[in-house]
């Protein structure tokens, strides 16, 4: 189908929750500030869970708060990640396609990303995801050349240095939120520690 | 952390006592006789004769169950040194090994991806640990990860029971109904994110869980205008709630402005569905 962007700010943070919580399944949304059309440009994503993943009321609370913060601030959910405990098996698990499908439902284009646990030491020079989109009401495998990570060394390096420097502490997901409501689940002094650290060009898309 | 005799003004008799009691009626509850015996065998070891030994075993067995091998081994320990060819010391050592080999076991199939394997070992082994709490959740989560929900409420209902002052098991037990959906599961999560604040009324997870399935029920078709009314008052009340522990959070904090915004307009879209 669509082409699909993933900014620096998105990947890193997706690559920081799932090293924070490194034997937990952890999962969250993807976000867009662009407007729809053409390819969907993956903006920012908001960790979500690191515990209970199928439990119902908390994703519902947290997709609906996600959601009203989007209009507040013009960005829309456009897809969903995940990341297993079980390093060796990426492949979406129901309730990961139950959330990805209620997604798909606002966004035609919603895509499903799950994070490979098995490749993301430093040794890996490719992006560890795999993307799935909606084909035919099924969720299939994305065609790697239809995804694209603008300056990835340049990103990959960001996420690997935030990460030496323990910067993936001042991560908070949704369940993070819960636990301490002072704690802000939209991440911006990461998102600002991570402008810094990008190019002009790795910036803002 | 206050020893057993200071939080309950007993004497080392009195301690003494109780785990006899709980030997003569065979009770379940290892969490306390490995609170009661540790402090008592750490403290009053030479004021207790020759009831140790038998206090040592019954410590060692209490201790298994909570997971607590520290203080498994040292009892063991003791009781090898007293009676170094008994028969019954040996099967002791033998339970020991055997949780310890079971619980690695199950740690090596979890990390493997095995779940149902993984649970299977955990049955078994909660037939012979049956008071093994973290046992009994690490089985709840294994059954919530495979969506067999009802029986990860049976898993919970046992933790619930044996730790009635615990409000994270009743809240996650009302996670469990809520997900399993139907008014009658409804209604019970409702009840049981009601509990979990009685215990904690600090737990945010159990005010917003109180406010939709409040909020669900009073929207079902199926409810009585009674029900319906009950139910918008507690979602009213829990709205309330969460108003102002985000206020409180939100003063002096720049921080989570977004955070809050986010809710406030949340509760406020939710009511007018509602009304």
């Amino acid at each position: 189908m669509g082409e699909v962007e993933l900014s620096c700010r998105a990947y890193v943070k997706m690559y920081l929750h799932a090293c924070l919580f490194p034997r937990c399944s952890i999962n969250g949304l993807l976000l867009s500030s662009s407007s729809a059309g053409g390819a969907v440009c993956v903006t920012d994503c908001v960790p979500l869970l690191h515990s209970h993943l199928p439990l119902a009321p908390i994703t519902q609370l947290a997709l609906t708060q996600v959601d009203v913060w989007c209009s507040q601030t013009q960005q829309r959910i456009v897809g969903y990640y995940q990341a297993n405990a079980c390093v060796s098996d990426s492949s979406p698990t129901p309730c990961a396609l139950k959330i990805a499908d209620k997604i798909a439902e606002q966004f035609d284009n919603a895509v499903l990303l799950m994070l490979d646990g098995g490749k993301m030491s430093p040794d890996y020079r490719v992006p560890p995801i795999v993307m799935y989109e909606r084909k035919d009401s099924r969720w299939t495998l994305k065609d790697k050349h239809t995804i694209m990570l603008r300056q990835w060394e340049e990103t990959r390096a960001i996420a690997g240095q935030m990460l030496e420097s323990g910067d993936h502490t001042l991560l908070v997901d949704f369940d993070s939120h819960l636990d301490d409501i002072t704690k802000d689940w939209t991440n911006q002094k990461l998102n600002t520690k991570i402008a810094e650290l990008a190019s002009p060009a790795n910036g803002n898309i | 952390m206050a020893s057993v005799s200071e939080m309950y003004d007993v004497g080392w008799e009195e301690m003494r006592d109780k785990l006899r009691k709980w030997r003569e009626d065979n009770c379940r509850n290892s969490e306390q006789i490995v609170d009661v015996g540790e402090e008592l065998i750490s403290e009053h070891a030479s004021k207790l004769g020759d009831d140790i030994w038998i206090i040592y075993e019954q410590v060692m067995i209490a201790a298994l169950d909570c997971s607590r091998d520290d203080l498994a081994l040292t009892c063991l320990q003791e009781l090898r040194k007293q009676f170094p060819d008994s028969h019954r010391v040996k099967r002791l050592s033998g339970m020991r090994l055997e949780a310890l080999e079971r619980k690695r076991k199950i740690s090596i199939l979890k990390a493997q991806g095995k779940s149902a394997e993984a649970i299977r070992e955990l049955n078994e082994y909660l037939e012979q640990f049956v008071g093994d709490q973290e046992a009994w959740h690490e089985l709840s989560e294994l059954y919530i990860n495979e969506h067999d929900y009802g029986k990860a409420a049976f898993c919970l209902e046992e933790l619930m029971m044996t730790n009635p002052h615990n409000h994270l098991y009743c809240e996650q037990y009302a996670e469990v109904k809520y997900t399993q959906g139907g008014l009658e599961n409804l209604e019970l999560s409702r009840k049981y994110f009601a509990q979990a604040l009685r215990l904690n009324n600090r737990n945010m997870r159990a005010l917003f869980g109180l406010y939709m399935s409040a909020s669900h029920i009073a929207a079902s078709p199926k409810v009585s205008a009674k029900v319906k009314k009950d139910n918008m008052k507690y979602a009213a009340w829990a709205a309330t709630q969460i108003n102002k522990a985000y206020k409180l959070a939100g003063r002096g904090n720049k921080e989570n402005k977004c955070s809050m915004k986010a809710v406030e307009e949340m509760l406020e879209s939710m009511q007018i569905t509602m009304s």
